[in-house]
């Protein structure tokens, strides 16, 4: 029976091209889009904990508040006795100071004179210990445009968009003008050593990274640091170990009231990233739901078509003595067999499309507006294990459930009535 | 000869608006194993209502329908289909051969509902379509059959299972006078060779010559029952 089932909808083109047509496309967009939504989720995660959230972030409660500003006046004072203290308490998280801070960078010419000056947001990091990861968190090695990384104090990484406005190029001096941890102004002379580029709109308008050790110099800030940020060394997120952490963390100082107490946050607790992480874990659920009702309207539709074409099959074999029931289920086998085909095409179609995408990604750098959320612009799907099943559900459902609905029109009718349809 | 089929008291009603439509009334007839009968009358006698009750594919509304032994009106859907399936073939005025599949294949559905396995079944089919004259047709497609032969396969298709009743509503009604006799020369041989009993429901003449009885309908009542002489037949 199955093989004659196969045959038919091998066969009457009506029965099969376009429902096949109709899932194909149905469970690549499923397939394409949960990979598409995977990799911008993912890239987005990873993008804004490696530059600016980390897994968890500890700060002063008065530095936490007012993050926006990078107040470095309200800096965690002891830096890198508690990075210390924070490695053993919780060793499976890697620790790093870092020090975010606003200022001026002035370009002068041959004489000292400012021959252009520009905001720049700036990052100390720890360019320079042994074993330090930080450079490659923040792929720095992979964004370099000209030149090198400092490879000593007084060297710093500058945005390339902003070296071009200026004219500048690796060994070119530049000031950066600040303030100090106490109020003070600060300015400290760096020679270019290379320039980046991280295809994030908000980073590339102007940046300058330099050692932390030199952050401190300039900003008068000996042994403290804005933020230490706490990434899991096995490089994924986990959402509830680090609440466990951040709670633990924030318990011991519960009863403190000093408003230069640290505090501890995750991920989610920064930069709006709760809503996003709580997105992209519905977001499949979503799309599935809404091509599952979508497509299932469109199948439902092509049963009651096919089904009418077929009336007078149904009748003939009701005649012939087969049951209601083995009509019925013979619909839906066909229905299995014209889904799993679908199925298998579109998720053949859109993994390939998935993987091109993954390989290549699709630049949108002129339509990413950077807000607080880091994005990249570049988009890059993410093909995870999930590709391979996800669009079956859809595929298959919908496909089943379609013609289910529709075959159910066949048990409505009376047999007299169906036979009578035979002899007109 | 066997009584096969009994009928008594059949009315059939049709619900029609806020009324009733008696299609059939008080009808009792006795068939048996082997009669090659006709229901004749004018359209709208009821032929194709009487017809359908005795194939199981409709219930009467009074009376009593047994078929081999099974009341027709207390039948399940899954009894009805069963006895459809085992013992009765039916053939209309339209063939319905199912398009996407072969001669060969149409041939054989019946009996795929039937569980037979791939020897017999293989068997069975090329008998029937020896039967019809059409062995060399066995790998075309319906469409391209002629009107003779779309009949003849659906001839076939309802003979493979070798039933011991063929319901025929207005079998040559499609047919030209040439292709009408072959079908029905061919089916009284099996009716003769196979002992198979064949119903007509017809207005066409030419049936009317082979019947060897005829009964006759109007407005739902048997007017008329009448056995046909038998050298009436040779000379048809
Ligand atoms: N399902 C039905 N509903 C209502 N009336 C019907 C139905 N089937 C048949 N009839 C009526 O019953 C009468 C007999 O029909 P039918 O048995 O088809 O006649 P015949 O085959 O002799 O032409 C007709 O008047 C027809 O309109
Ligand atoms: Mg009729």
């Amino acid at each position: 029976m199955i093989r004659f089932l196969i045959k038919g909808i091998m066969r009457d083109k009506n029965r099969s091209l376009l429902p096949i047509l109709v899932i194909s496309i149905g469970v690549f967009l499923t397939v394409l889009g949960s990979c598409w939504f995977k990799g911008i989720f993912t890239d987005m995660i990873d993008v804004n904990a490696n530059f600016s959230t980390g897994h968890v972030k500890v700060m002063t409660r008065a530095y936490a508040e007012n993050v926006d500003q990078m107040p470095n006046d309200l800096a965690l004072l002891g830096a890198s006795e508690f990075v210390r203290e924070l490695n053993t308490t919780y060793p499976n998280l890697e620790w790093v100071e870092r020090i975010h801070f606003g200022g001026l960078l002035d370009v002068p010419d041959a004489n000292g004179e400012t021959r252009g000056q520009g905001m720049a947001t700036g990052w100390g990091i720890d360019f320079f210990s042994p074993g330090s990861n930080e450079p490659e968190r923040m792929n720095i090695p992979g964004s370099i445009v000209q030149g090198a990384l400092p490879s000593q104090p007084g060297e710093a990484l500058i945005s390339d968009d902003f070296a071009r406005r200026f004219g500048i190029s690796p060994g070119s001096p530049v000031t950066l003008f600040g303030s100090t941890m106490y109020g003070g102004m600060a300015f400290a002379n760096f020679t270019v050593a290379g320039t980046v580029r991280f295809g994030m709109r908000a980073l590339d308008r102007g940046a300058i990274i330099i050692d932390i050790t030199d952050a401190q110099a300039a900003l008068d800030m000996a042994d403290a640091t804005g933020e230490i940020l706490g990434f899991f060394r096995d490089g994924q997120y986990d959402g509830e170990k680090a609440a466990a952490i951040k709670e633990a963390f924030n318990a011991r100082y519960e009863g403190d009231p000093d408003e230069f107490a640290p505090t501890m946050l995750r991920l989610n607790d920064q930069n709006g990233l709760e809503d996003y992480l709580a997105l992209s874990e519905s977001i499949s659920g979503i799309m599935i739901f809404v091509f599952v009702l979508a497509m299932s309207i469109v199948l439902w539709n092509t049963g009651l078509l096919g089904g009418l074409r077929r009336y007078n099959e149904f009748g003939i074999r009701l005649a012939m003595g087969e049951e209601k029931g083995h009509i019925y289920r013979s619909l839906i086998t066909e229905s299995v067999l014209i889904g799993t085909i679908g199925s298998v095409a579109g998720t053949a179609l859109g993994l390939a499309a998935a993987f091109y995408l993954q390989e290549y990604g699709l630049d949108f750098g002129d339509a990413v507006q950077g807000g607080g959320i880091m994005m990249p612009e570049v988009f890059r799907t993410r093909v995870g294990p999930e590709a391979f099943y996800i669009g079956f559900i859809p595929g298959l459902f919908s496909m089943v459930l379609g013609n289910a609905l529709s075959g159910i029109g066949i048990y409505k009718r009376r047999t007299s009535v169906l036979i009578k349809e035979l002899s007109v | 000869m066997e009584s096969i089929i009994q009928i008594t008291n059949l009315t059939k009603q049709f619900p029609v608006g806020t009324g009733k439509f008696t299609a059939l009334r008080e009808i009792n007839l006795e068939f048996h194993r082997g009669e090659f009968t006709g229901f004749v009358g004018p359209s709208g006698s009821g032929k194709t209502t009487l017809l359908n009750i005795i194939g199981s594919l409709d219930t009467p509304t009074e009376g009593e329908v047994l078929v081999l032994g099974n009341s027709v009106a207390h039948l399940t859907h899954k009894q009805s289909a069963q006895l459809r399936n085992k013992h009765l073939g039916f053939i209309f005025q339209t063939y319905n051969l199912f398009p996407v599949y072969t001669v060969y294949e149409n041939v054989e559905f019946a009996l795929l509902l039937q569980h037979l396995p791939a020897a017999e079944r293989r068997k069975a089919v090329m008998d029937a379509l020896e039967w019809v004259g059409l062995t060399d047709k066995a790998q075309s497609k319906p469409a391209q059959l002629s009107g003779g032969e779309g009949q003849r396969v659906a001839i076939a298709r309802a003979m493979v299972k070798r039933p011991a009743i063929m319901l025929a509503d207005e079998p040559t009604a499609n047919l030209d006078s040439k292709n009408s006799h072959h079908i029905l020369q061919t089916m009284k041989q099996l009716n003769e060779e196979l002992e198979t009993t064949f119903l007509f429901a017809t207005h066409d003449e030419k049936v009317m010559g082979y019947l060897r009885r005829i009964i006759s309908l109007e407005d739902g009542r048997v007017v008329k029952d009448e056995e046909i002489m038998m050298d009436k037949i040779t000379e048809g």
